[in-house]
Protein backbone atom coordinates (compact mmCIF):
# COMPACT_ATOMS: atom_id res chain seq x y z
CA UNK A 1 0.00 0.00 0.00
CA UNK A 2 1.74 3.29 -1.05
CA UNK A 3 0.09 6.48 0.50
CA UNK A 4 0.64 9.62 -0.98
CA UNK A 5 0.04 12.88 1.80
CA UNK A 6 0.46 15.32 -0.81
CA UNK A 7 -2.57 13.88 -2.95
CA UNK A 8 -4.57 13.40 0.26
CA UNK A 9 -7.22 16.50 0.56
CA UNK A 10 -8.33 14.70 4.27
CA UNK A 11 -12.37 14.09 2.53
CA UNK A 12 -12.58 11.09 4.66
CA UNK A 13 -14.12 8.65 1.88
CA UNK A 14 -11.38 6.24 2.68
CA UNK A 15 -12.52 5.99 6.44
CA UNK A 16 -16.13 5.67 5.60
CA UNK A 17 -15.30 2.78 3.07
CA UNK A 18 -13.53 1.27 5.46
CA UNK A 19 -15.83 1.29 8.45
CA UNK A 20 -18.83 -0.16 5.99
CA UNK A 21 -16.43 -2.94 4.65
CA UNK A 22 -15.61 -3.91 8.19
CA UNK A 23 -18.55 -3.08 10.04
CA UNK A 24 -20.87 -2.83 7.66
CA UNK A 25 -21.98 0.81 9.09
CA UNK A 26 -20.98 4.34 7.82
CA UNK A 27 -18.87 5.45 11.23
CA UNK A 28 -15.50 7.27 10.69
CA UNK A 29 -14.67 6.33 14.38
CA UNK A 30 -14.61 2.64 13.33
CA UNK A 31 -11.93 3.01 10.48
CA UNK A 32 -9.21 1.34 10.76
CA UNK A 33 -7.14 4.28 8.59
CA UNK A 34 -6.42 7.90 10.72
CA UNK A 35 -6.50 10.85 8.85
CA UNK A 36 -3.48 13.12 10.74
CA UNK A 37 -3.78 16.75 9.91
CA UNK A 38 -0.78 18.99 9.88
CA UNK A 39 -1.48 22.50 9.46
CA UNK A 40 1.96 23.56 9.65
CA UNK A 41 2.73 21.22 6.33
CA UNK A 42 -0.55 21.94 4.88
CA UNK A 43 -0.88 18.08 4.58
CA UNK A 44 -2.99 15.28 5.23
CA UNK A 45 -1.30 11.96 6.33
CA UNK A 46 -3.54 8.87 5.87
CA UNK A 47 -1.86 6.55 9.04
CA UNK A 48 -3.02 3.04 8.27
CA UNK A 49 -0.71 -0.02 10.36
CA UNK A 50 2.19 -0.93 8.11
CA UNK A 51 2.74 -4.23 9.20
CA UNK A 52 6.59 -4.11 10.49
CA UNK A 53 8.90 -6.75 9.53
CA UNK A 54 9.77 -6.98 13.30
CA UNK A 55 6.27 -6.05 14.57
CA UNK A 56 6.50 -4.16 18.20
CA UNK A 57 3.41 -4.60 18.72
CA UNK A 58 2.73 -8.97 18.68
CA UNK A 59 6.20 -8.90 20.98
CA UNK A 60 4.24 -6.34 23.87
CA UNK A 61 1.11 -7.72 23.86
CA UNK A 62 -0.29 -9.71 27.37
CA UNK A 63 -3.01 -11.60 25.68
CA UNK A 64 -0.88 -12.65 22.07
CA UNK A 65 -3.54 -11.17 20.54
CA UNK A 66 -1.91 -9.16 17.18
CA UNK A 67 -1.40 -12.24 15.11
CA UNK A 68 0.05 -12.20 11.59
CA UNK A 69 -1.87 -13.22 9.03
CA UNK A 70 -1.25 -15.27 6.05
CA UNK A 71 -1.28 -11.75 3.68
CA UNK A 72 1.36 -10.13 5.72
CA UNK A 73 -1.00 -7.75 8.11
CA UNK A 74 -0.72 -7.88 11.51
CA UNK A 75 -4.57 -7.60 13.34
CA UNK A 76 -6.15 -7.69 16.67
CA UNK A 77 -8.04 -10.69 17.43
CA UNK A 78 -11.29 -9.59 19.28
CA UNK A 79 -11.65 -13.05 21.06
CA UNK A 80 -8.80 -12.47 23.20
CA UNK A 81 -7.95 -8.80 23.15
CA UNK A 82 -8.18 -6.98 26.46
CA UNK A 83 -8.10 -3.66 25.57
CA UNK A 84 -4.85 -2.91 27.71
CA UNK A 85 -3.47 -0.60 24.36
CA UNK A 86 -0.33 -1.85 24.61
CA UNK A 87 -0.12 -2.21 21.08
CA UNK A 88 -0.78 1.90 20.52
CA UNK A 89 1.16 2.98 23.06
CA UNK A 90 4.71 0.62 21.41
CA UNK A 91 3.03 1.53 17.79
CA UNK A 92 6.14 3.85 16.27
CA UNK A 93 3.34 5.48 14.27
CA UNK A 94 0.61 5.56 16.67
CA UNK A 95 -1.02 3.43 14.06
CA UNK A 96 -4.07 0.79 16.15
CA UNK A 97 -7.44 2.42 16.27
CA UNK A 98 -9.16 1.94 19.29
CA UNK A 99 -12.71 1.23 18.47
CA UNK A 100 -15.15 3.23 20.47
CA UNK A 101 -17.51 0.85 21.46
CA UNK A 102 -15.55 -2.01 22.18
CA UNK A 103 -12.27 -0.59 23.38
CA UNK A 104 -10.38 -3.12 21.57
CA UNK A 105 -7.77 -2.00 18.84
CA UNK A 106 -8.30 -2.49 15.40
CA UNK A 107 -5.67 -2.22 12.31
CA UNK A 108 -5.57 -2.53 8.22
CA UNK A 109 -6.12 -6.42 6.95
CA UNK A 110 -5.84 -4.93 3.51
CA UNK A 111 -9.29 -6.10 2.69
CA UNK A 112 -7.71 -9.65 2.41
CA UNK A 113 -11.12 -11.44 1.80
CA UNK A 114 -11.93 -9.15 -0.76
CA UNK A 115 -10.36 -9.68 -4.36
CA UNK A 116 -11.28 -6.38 -5.49
CA UNK A 117 -8.30 -4.98 -2.91
CA UNK A 118 -8.81 -2.62 -0.22
CA UNK A 119 -11.72 -0.85 -0.26
CA UNK A 120 -10.37 2.28 0.83
CA UNK A 121 -8.17 2.28 -2.68
CA UNK A 122 -10.99 2.00 -4.71
CA UNK A 123 -13.24 4.87 -2.44
CA UNK A 124 -10.14 7.26 -2.83
CA UNK A 125 -10.87 10.03 -5.30
CA UNK A 126 -8.07 11.61 -5.31
CA UNK A 127 -4.91 8.62 -6.12
CA UNK A 128 -3.47 9.50 -2.52
CA UNK A 129 -3.56 5.50 -1.87
CA UNK A 130 -2.16 3.02 -4.39
CA UNK A 131 -1.84 -0.42 -3.52
CA UNK A 132 1.64 -1.74 -5.95
CA UNK A 133 4.48 -4.22 -5.29
CA UNK A 134 7.45 -3.30 -3.84
CA UNK A 135 9.81 -3.31 -7.12
CA UNK A 136 8.04 -1.30 -8.89
CA UNK A 137 7.59 1.53 -6.19
CA UNK A 138 11.30 1.35 -6.12
CA UNK A 139 11.27 2.44 -9.51
CA UNK A 140 8.31 4.95 -9.67
CA UNK A 141 10.07 6.74 -7.04
CA UNK A 142 13.50 6.22 -8.26
CA UNK A 143 11.88 7.85 -11.76
CA UNK A 144 9.79 10.69 -9.94
CA UNK A 145 13.03 11.56 -7.97
CA UNK A 146 14.90 11.55 -11.15
CA UNK A 147 11.87 14.21 -12.96
CA UNK A 148 12.19 16.40 -9.82
CA UNK A 149 15.76 16.75 -9.42
CA UNK A 150 16.11 17.48 -13.19
CA UNK A 151 12.87 20.55 -12.66
CA UNK A 152 15.25 21.98 -9.69
CA UNK A 153 18.78 21.67 -11.66
CA UNK A 154 18.17 21.87 -15.17
CA UNK A 155 20.98 22.04 -16.77
CA UNK A 156 22.38 19.03 -15.85
CA UNK B 1 22.47 -31.13 16.01
CA UNK B 2 20.37 -31.22 19.32
CA UNK B 3 19.21 -28.23 21.03
CA UNK B 4 18.58 -28.10 24.90
CA UNK B 5 16.11 -25.29 25.89
CA UNK B 6 15.59 -25.08 29.85
CA UNK B 7 12.55 -23.41 30.76
CA UNK B 8 9.38 -23.70 29.18
CA UNK B 9 8.04 -19.90 29.03
CA UNK B 10 8.13 -16.98 26.52
CA UNK B 11 11.69 -17.40 25.97
CA UNK B 12 12.33 -21.01 25.85
CA UNK B 13 9.25 -21.26 23.19
CA UNK B 14 10.58 -18.85 21.08
CA UNK B 15 13.74 -20.15 20.75
CA UNK B 16 12.30 -23.26 19.84
CA UNK B 17 10.07 -21.67 17.07
CA UNK B 18 12.83 -19.81 15.68
CA UNK B 19 14.84 -22.55 15.29
CA UNK B 20 12.37 -24.90 13.92
CA UNK B 21 11.07 -21.76 11.26
CA UNK B 22 14.60 -22.43 9.74
CA UNK B 23 15.94 -25.85 10.58
CA UNK B 24 13.48 -28.78 10.25
CA UNK B 25 16.02 -31.49 11.30
CA UNK B 26 17.45 -30.19 14.16
CA UNK B 27 16.52 -32.00 17.69
CA UNK B 28 14.82 -29.51 19.57
CA UNK B 29 14.02 -30.71 23.76
CA UNK B 30 12.37 -28.14 26.29
CA UNK B 31 12.40 -29.04 30.17
CA UNK B 32 9.83 -27.81 31.95
CA UNK B 33 9.84 -27.18 35.65
CA UNK B 34 6.06 -26.95 35.62
CA UNK B 35 3.27 -28.98 34.46
CA UNK B 36 1.22 -27.16 32.29
CA UNK B 37 1.99 -26.17 28.14
CA UNK B 38 3.62 -22.78 27.83
CA UNK B 39 1.14 -19.95 28.68
CA UNK B 40 1.97 -16.00 29.15
CA UNK B 41 2.52 -14.93 32.42
CA UNK B 42 1.19 -11.25 31.00
CA UNK B 43 -2.23 -12.37 30.95
CA UNK B 44 -2.50 -13.91 34.49
CA UNK B 45 -3.63 -10.85 36.16
CA UNK B 46 -6.35 -10.55 33.69
CA UNK B 47 -7.25 -14.38 34.44
CA UNK B 48 -7.47 -13.13 38.11
CA UNK B 49 -10.14 -10.88 37.28
CA UNK B 50 -11.93 -13.02 35.47
CA UNK B 51 -11.57 -10.78 31.73
CA UNK B 52 -10.44 -13.53 30.55
CA UNK B 53 -11.04 -17.54 30.78
CA UNK B 54 -8.13 -19.89 31.77
CA UNK B 55 -7.69 -21.44 28.25
CA UNK B 56 -7.02 -18.46 27.03
CA UNK B 57 -3.76 -17.70 29.35
CA UNK B 58 -2.64 -20.44 27.73
CA UNK B 59 -0.52 -19.61 24.10
CA UNK B 60 0.53 -23.59 23.32
CA UNK B 61 -1.08 -27.22 23.95
CA UNK B 62 0.31 -30.58 24.08
CA UNK B 63 -0.53 -31.05 20.20
CA UNK B 64 1.66 -28.16 19.30
CA UNK B 65 4.59 -29.54 20.67
CA UNK B 66 4.24 -32.72 18.58
CA UNK B 67 2.97 -30.72 15.74
CA UNK B 68 6.49 -28.42 15.74
CA UNK B 69 8.66 -31.88 16.77
CA UNK B 70 9.64 -30.60 19.48
CA UNK B 71 10.33 -32.82 22.47
CA UNK B 72 8.47 -31.35 25.76
CA UNK B 73 9.15 -32.87 29.27
CA UNK B 74 7.11 -31.48 32.10
CA UNK B 75 8.02 -31.55 35.49
CA UNK B 76 12.07 -31.71 35.09
CA UNK B 77 13.69 -29.51 37.15
CA UNK B 78 17.27 -29.36 36.25
CA UNK B 79 19.84 -29.49 38.77
CA UNK B 80 22.96 -29.11 37.43
CA UNK B 81 24.86 -28.38 34.24
CA UNK B 82 28.23 -30.57 33.26
CA UNK B 83 29.85 -28.26 30.30
CA UNK B 84 32.95 -30.76 30.24
CA UNK B 85 30.19 -34.15 29.38
CA UNK B 86 27.60 -31.72 27.86
CA UNK B 87 25.08 -33.09 29.76
CA UNK B 88 22.33 -31.79 32.05
CA UNK B 89 20.98 -33.69 35.09
CA UNK B 90 17.46 -33.39 36.36
CA UNK B 91 15.76 -33.75 39.73
CA UNK B 92 14.88 -37.11 38.50
CA UNK B 93 18.19 -38.24 38.05
CA UNK B 94 17.72 -38.19 34.13
CA UNK B 95 20.69 -37.61 32.35
CA UNK B 96 20.18 -35.31 29.00
CA UNK B 97 23.01 -34.58 26.43
CA UNK B 98 23.05 -31.82 24.39
CA UNK B 99 25.16 -29.73 22.06
CA UNK B 100 23.94 -26.79 22.19
CA UNK B 101 21.99 -25.32 25.80
CA UNK B 102 19.91 -22.48 26.05
CA UNK B 103 18.72 -21.75 29.72
CA UNK B 104 15.75 -19.83 29.74
CA UNK B 105 14.32 -20.68 33.19
CA UNK B 106 13.44 -17.16 33.89
CA UNK B 107 13.56 -15.69 37.75
CA UNK B 108 12.21 -16.72 41.10
CA UNK B 109 9.61 -14.65 42.94
CA UNK B 110 11.69 -12.67 45.57
CA UNK B 111 10.25 -13.72 49.00
CA UNK B 112 11.12 -10.49 51.58
CA UNK B 113 11.73 -12.11 54.63
CA UNK B 114 9.05 -11.28 56.36
CA UNK B 115 7.23 -12.81 59.41
CA UNK B 116 4.35 -14.88 58.85
CA UNK B 117 5.21 -15.21 54.82
CA UNK B 118 4.34 -18.83 54.32
CA UNK B 119 0.62 -18.13 56.44
CA UNK B 120 -2.09 -19.38 53.91
CA UNK B 121 -3.56 -16.87 52.50
CA UNK B 122 -0.43 -15.48 51.52
CA UNK B 123 -0.12 -16.16 47.59
CA UNK B 124 1.84 -14.81 44.13
CA UNK B 125 0.54 -13.92 41.16
CA UNK B 126 3.92 -14.81 38.75
CA UNK B 127 3.43 -18.57 38.01
CA UNK B 128 -0.23 -20.62 37.31
CA UNK B 129 -0.41 -22.63 40.26
CA UNK B 130 -0.06 -19.92 42.55
CA UNK B 131 -2.48 -17.55 40.64
CA UNK B 132 -5.09 -20.67 40.05
CA UNK B 133 -4.59 -20.63 43.86
CA UNK B 134 -5.48 -16.99 44.39
CA UNK B 135 -8.26 -17.16 41.93
CA UNK B 136 -10.37 -19.59 43.67
CA UNK B 137 -9.52 -17.92 47.40
CA UNK B 138 -12.56 -16.75 48.82
CA UNK B 139 -11.86 -13.50 50.21
CA UNK B 140 -12.53 -9.70 50.83
CA UNK B 141 -9.79 -7.66 51.87
CA UNK B 142 -6.41 -8.02 50.25
CA UNK B 143 -3.10 -6.69 50.77
CA UNK B 144 -0.48 -6.34 47.90
CA UNK B 145 3.08 -5.54 48.97
CA UNK B 146 5.41 -4.23 46.41
CA UNK B 147 4.01 -2.17 43.25
CA UNK B 148 5.90 -3.15 40.55
CA UNK B 149 3.97 -4.01 37.27
CA UNK B 150 2.76 -7.50 38.47
CA UNK B 151 1.60 -6.00 42.17
CA UNK B 152 -0.66 -2.83 40.28
CA UNK B 153 -2.14 -5.41 37.54
CA UNK B 154 -2.85 -8.01 40.52
CA UNK B 155 -4.22 -4.83 42.80
CA UNK B 156 -6.92 -4.03 40.03
CA UNK B 157 -7.71 -7.15 39.27
CA UNK B 158 -8.57 -8.49 42.96
CA UNK B 159 -10.30 -5.00 42.74
CA UNK B 160 -12.56 -5.94 39.97
CA UNK B 161 -13.24 -9.36 41.73
CA UNK B 162 -15.03 -7.08 44.52
CA UNK B 163 -12.39 -7.08 47.38
CA UNK B 164 -11.06 -3.93 49.26
CA UNK B 165 -7.32 -3.59 47.96
CA UNK B 166 -4.63 -1.99 49.90
CA UNK B 167 -0.78 -1.77 47.85
CA UNK B 168 2.00 -0.93 49.76
CA UNK B 169 5.23 -0.08 48.40
CA UNK B 170 8.24 0.33 50.19
CA UNK B 171 10.15 3.33 48.30
CA UNK B 172 8.61 6.71 47.81
CA UNK B 173 6.27 6.12 45.06
CA UNK B 174 4.57 3.24 43.24
CA UNK B 175 5.62 1.89 40.14
CA UNK B 176 9.13 3.28 41.31
CA UNK B 177 11.44 1.56 38.52
CA UNK B 178 9.58 2.10 35.65
CA UNK B 179 8.03 5.59 36.58
CA UNK B 180 9.13 8.89 37.79
CA UNK B 181 7.80 10.48 40.81
CA UNK B 182 5.10 13.34 39.35
CA UNK B 183 3.79 10.10 36.95
CA UNK B 184 3.46 7.75 39.18
CA UNK B 185 1.63 10.62 41.98
CA UNK B 186 -0.93 11.33 39.45
CA UNK B 187 -1.70 7.24 38.66
CA UNK B 188 -1.60 7.07 42.69
CA UNK B 189 -4.65 9.67 42.78
CA UNK B 190 -5.67 8.12 39.57
CA UNK B 191 -6.27 4.65 42.20
CA UNK B 192 -7.44 6.05 45.11
CA UNK B 193 -10.64 7.53 42.98
CA UNK B 194 -11.37 3.98 42.27
CA UNK B 195 -11.14 2.79 45.42
CA UNK B 196 -7.78 1.00 45.94
CA UNK B 197 -5.46 2.41 48.91
CA UNK B 198 -2.47 3.40 47.93
CA UNK B 199 0.59 3.10 50.80
CA UNK B 200 4.03 4.23 49.59
CA UNK B 201 6.90 4.76 51.96
CA UNK B 202 5.84 2.32 54.16
CA UNK B 203 7.65 -1.23 55.31
CA UNK B 204 5.58 -4.64 55.94
CA UNK B 205 6.96 -5.53 59.68
CA UNK B 206 5.08 -8.94 59.99
CA UNK B 207 1.81 -10.54 58.30
CA UNK B 208 -0.69 -11.34 61.26
CA UNK B 209 -2.63 -14.48 62.07
CA UNK B 210 -1.22 -18.22 62.98
CA UNK B 211 -1.92 -20.29 60.27
CA UNK B 212 -4.27 -17.84 58.73
CA UNK B 213 -3.44 -14.33 57.42
CA UNK B 214 -5.48 -12.06 59.68
CA UNK B 215 -3.63 -8.64 59.12
CA UNK B 216 -0.46 -6.67 57.65
CA UNK B 217 1.43 -5.34 60.12
CA UNK B 218 3.53 -1.83 59.00
CA UNK B 219 5.74 0.59 60.46
CA UNK B 220 2.81 3.06 60.31
CA UNK B 221 -0.45 1.28 60.45
CA UNK B 222 -1.95 -2.47 60.82
CA UNK B 223 -4.75 -3.14 57.74
CA UNK B 224 -7.09 -6.48 58.64
CA UNK B 225 -7.03 -8.55 55.35
CA UNK B 226 -7.61 -12.09 54.84
CA UNK B 227 -5.08 -12.31 51.60
CA UNK B 228 -2.14 -11.04 51.03
CA UNK B 229 -0.58 -10.91 47.42
CA UNK B 230 3.75 -10.92 47.46
CA UNK B 231 4.69 -8.85 44.15
CA UNK B 232 7.88 -7.92 45.35
CA UNK B 233 9.75 -8.51 42.44
CA UNK B 234 11.91 -11.22 40.53
CA UNK B 235 15.32 -12.39 40.95
CA UNK B 236 17.19 -14.13 38.04
CA UNK B 237 17.69 -17.54 38.75
CA UNK B 238 21.43 -18.04 38.65
CA UNK B 239 21.88 -21.52 40.80
CA UNK B 240 21.75 -23.49 38.36
CA UNK B 241 24.48 -21.50 36.08
CA UNK B 242 26.50 -21.68 38.86
CA UNK B 243 26.79 -25.42 38.70
CA UNK B 244 28.27 -24.88 35.36
CA UNK B 245 30.47 -22.72 36.71
CA UNK B 246 29.08 -19.85 34.47
CA UNK B 247 30.01 -16.26 35.65
CA UNK B 248 26.78 -14.19 37.12
CA UNK B 249 26.42 -11.18 38.36
CA UNK B 250 22.63 -10.18 39.01
CA UNK B 251 21.62 -12.35 36.29
CA UNK B 252 23.73 -14.87 34.19
CA UNK B 253 26.13 -12.83 32.22
CA UNK B 254 25.75 -12.98 28.37
CA UNK B 255 27.48 -11.29 25.63
CA UNK B 256 26.14 -9.30 22.91
CA UNK B 257 25.71 -13.22 21.04
CA UNK B 258 23.64 -13.86 23.93
CA UNK B 259 26.56 -16.43 24.91
CA UNK B 260 27.34 -16.75 28.59
CA UNK B 261 30.99 -17.41 30.06
CA UNK B 262 31.08 -21.23 28.87
CA UNK B 263 31.13 -22.26 25.20
CA UNK B 264 27.92 -23.72 23.42
CA UNK B 265 25.71 -22.69 26.51
CA UNK B 266 23.84 -19.72 25.54
CA UNK B 267 20.85 -17.71 28.43
CA UNK B 268 18.30 -15.40 27.11
CA UNK B 269 14.96 -14.35 29.02
CA UNK B 270 14.47 -13.34 32.64
CA UNK B 271 17.69 -15.24 34.01
CA UNK B 272 19.99 -12.80 32.24
CA UNK B 273 22.05 -9.34 32.83
CA UNK B 274 21.73 -7.63 29.50
CA UNK B 275 22.76 -4.16 28.46
CA UNK B 276 20.86 -1.16 28.10
CA UNK B 277 19.89 -0.22 24.26
CA UNK B 278 20.30 4.15 25.02
CA UNK B 279 23.43 3.75 27.57
CA UNK B 280 25.46 0.05 27.06
CA UNK B 281 24.86 -0.19 31.01
CA UNK B 282 24.13 -3.77 32.42
CA UNK B 283 20.60 -3.80 33.19
CA UNK B 284 17.82 -6.47 33.41
CA UNK B 285 14.11 -5.56 32.46
CA UNK B 286 12.48 -8.68 32.99
CA UNK B 287 9.84 -7.88 30.48
CA UNK B 288 8.49 -9.98 27.70
CA UNK B 289 9.27 -8.23 24.56
CA UNK B 290 12.66 -8.24 25.54
CA UNK B 291 12.79 -11.97 26.21
CA UNK B 292 11.51 -12.77 23.05
CA UNK B 293 14.33 -9.97 21.03
CA UNK B 294 16.65 -11.87 23.36
CA UNK B 295 15.20 -15.49 21.90
CA UNK B 296 15.31 -14.80 18.37
CA UNK B 297 19.40 -13.47 18.87
CA UNK B 298 19.75 -16.89 20.49
CA UNK B 299 18.30 -19.23 17.78
CA UNK B 300 19.87 -17.14 15.13
CA UNK B 301 22.83 -17.81 16.79
CA UNK B 302 23.15 -21.36 17.28
CA UNK B 303 22.09 -21.58 13.49
CA UNK B 304 25.40 -19.94 12.72
CA UNK B 305 24.65 -16.32 12.06
CA UNK B 306 26.90 -14.18 13.80
CA UNK B 307 24.22 -11.39 15.15
CA UNK B 308 24.30 -8.81 18.31
CA UNK B 309 22.00 -7.98 20.18
CA UNK B 310 21.20 -4.51 20.53
CA UNK B 311 20.40 -4.24 24.02
CA UNK B 312 17.15 -4.37 26.43
CA UNK B 313 14.48 -1.50 27.28
CA UNK B 314 11.76 -0.77 29.39
CA UNK B 315 7.87 -0.70 27.79
CA UNK B 316 5.29 -1.07 29.98
CA UNK B 317 1.53 0.25 30.56
CA UNK B 318 -1.13 0.71 33.53
CA UNK B 319 -4.85 0.96 33.21
CA UNK B 320 -7.51 1.20 36.12
CA UNK B 321 -10.56 1.41 34.67
CA UNK B 322 -10.29 4.49 32.17
CA UNK B 323 -6.78 5.76 33.23
CA UNK B 324 -3.97 4.75 30.68
CA UNK B 325 -0.53 5.09 31.12
CA UNK B 326 2.55 3.93 29.17
CA UNK B 327 6.40 4.51 30.24
CA UNK B 328 9.45 3.21 27.92
CA UNK B 329 13.36 4.04 28.82
CA UNK B 330 14.83 5.03 31.08
CA UNK B 331 13.24 7.13 34.23
CA UNK B 332 14.52 10.48 35.01
CA UNK B 333 16.08 9.26 38.17
CA UNK B 334 17.81 6.21 36.71
CA UNK B 335 19.43 9.00 34.11
CA UNK B 336 20.59 11.18 36.79
CA UNK B 337 23.44 8.63 37.61
CA UNK B 338 24.15 8.99 33.98
CA UNK B 339 27.15 11.41 32.03
CA UNK B 340 26.27 13.71 29.75
CA UNK B 341 23.49 16.72 29.85
CA UNK B 342 20.13 14.98 30.51
CA UNK B 343 16.56 17.36 30.07
CA UNK B 344 13.28 16.75 30.97
CA UNK B 345 10.41 18.00 28.31
CA UNK B 346 7.12 18.36 30.42
CA UNK B 347 3.37 18.62 29.07
CA UNK B 348 0.22 18.71 30.90
CA UNK B 349 -3.11 19.91 29.73
CA UNK B 350 -5.60 18.91 32.22
CA UNK B 351 -5.60 14.81 32.94
CA UNK B 352 -3.10 14.36 30.26
CA UNK B 353 0.32 14.39 31.24
CA UNK B 354 3.67 13.72 29.12
CA UNK B 355 7.38 13.30 30.40
CA UNK B 356 10.20 12.86 27.74
CA UNK B 357 13.93 12.31 28.88
CA UNK B 358 16.79 13.15 26.69
CA UNK B 359 20.39 12.15 27.46
CA UNK B 360 22.30 14.63 25.06
CA UNK B 361 19.75 15.56 23.06
CA UNK B 362 18.44 11.83 22.40
CA UNK B 363 14.99 10.57 23.69
CA UNK B 364 16.07 7.87 26.21
CA UNK B 365 12.67 7.20 28.17
CA UNK B 366 9.32 9.13 28.40
CA UNK B 367 5.95 8.58 30.09
CA UNK B 368 2.66 9.81 29.32
CA UNK B 369 -0.77 9.39 31.09
CA UNK B 370 -4.09 9.53 28.69
CA UNK B 371 -4.35 11.63 25.29
CA UNK B 372 -0.57 11.89 25.19
CA UNK B 373 -0.06 8.37 25.58
CA UNK B 374 -1.33 7.54 22.56
CA UNK B 375 1.70 9.42 20.81
CA UNK B 376 4.50 7.65 22.98
CA UNK B 377 4.78 5.17 20.35
CA UNK B 378 6.62 7.87 18.23
CA UNK B 379 9.29 8.90 20.78
CA UNK B 380 9.49 4.97 21.09
CA UNK B 381 10.71 5.44 17.56
CA UNK B 382 12.59 8.12 18.00
CA UNK B 383 14.57 6.41 20.65
CA UNK B 384 15.25 3.74 18.24
CA UNK B 385 16.52 5.46 15.75
CA UNK B 386 18.72 7.66 18.06
CA UNK B 387 17.04 11.46 16.57
CA UNK B 388 18.83 14.19 17.40
CA UNK B 389 15.65 15.92 19.06
CA UNK B 390 17.91 19.31 19.62
CA UNK B 391 18.14 19.74 15.47
CA UNK B 392 14.37 18.44 14.94
CA UNK B 393 13.44 21.17 17.11
CA UNK B 394 15.17 23.77 14.98
CA UNK B 395 13.65 22.22 12.05
CA UNK B 396 10.83 20.63 12.34
CA UNK B 397 8.34 23.16 10.73
CA UNK B 398 11.15 24.01 8.13
CA UNK B 399 10.93 20.21 6.46
CA UNK B 400 9.69 21.07 2.75
CA UNK B 401 6.39 19.86 1.97
CA UNK B 402 7.36 17.33 -0.71
CA UNK B 403 8.66 14.22 0.63
CA UNK B 404 7.08 15.00 4.44
CA UNK B 405 5.39 11.44 4.04
CA UNK B 406 8.65 9.87 4.91
CA UNK B 407 9.10 12.53 7.73
CA UNK B 408 6.09 12.82 9.17
CA UNK B 409 6.18 11.32 12.39
CA UNK B 410 9.30 13.58 12.79
CA UNK B 411 6.82 16.59 12.26
CA UNK B 412 4.12 15.38 14.58
CA UNK B 413 6.94 15.02 17.18
CA UNK B 414 8.03 18.51 16.67
CA UNK B 415 4.64 19.20 17.01
CA UNK B 416 4.52 17.64 20.48
CA UNK B 417 7.59 18.98 22.51
CA UNK B 418 7.49 22.09 20.79
CA UNK B 419 10.34 24.31 20.03
CA UNK B 420 13.17 24.10 22.72
CA UNK B 421 12.71 26.15 26.11
CA UNK B 422 16.50 28.18 25.59
CA UNK B 423 15.73 29.00 22.06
Amino acid sequence: MLVDPEKCTGCQQCLIACSMKHHGNVNPHLAMIKILRLESQKLNIPVICMACDDAPCIKVCPMNARVRQTNGTVVTNTDVCISCRACVYICPVGSPVVNPYTDQTMTCDMCKDDEAGPWCVIACREGAMRVCESDALAKGVARERAGRSRAIYPNN
Amino acid sequence: MKVVIIGNGIAGNQVALSLRERAKETEICILSAETVPEYDPCSLPYFLGGSIEKKDVFKKNIEDYQQLNIDIMFNSKVVSIAPEAKCVTTDKGLEIGYDKLVLAHGGDLFIPPIEGIRNAGVFSCKQMVETEKLESHNGCRAVVIGSGAIGIEAAEALKKKGYEVHIIELLGWILPVLFDEPTARRLEAAMERHGIHVHTGEKVLRIKGDTKVTGVVTDKREIECDTVVVATGVVPGTALAKTALIETGRGIQVNRKMETTVSDIYACGDCVETFDSCTDEVVMFQLKHNAIEQAQIVAKNILGDNIKYLGAYAFARVHFFNTHAATFGKTMRATECLLGKSELIEKESGKDYLRVVLLDGKVIGGQAIGKYADAIGLFIGAMWRKDDMDRLRGKWNKIPQSGAAYSWPLIRLGQIIGPAAHG
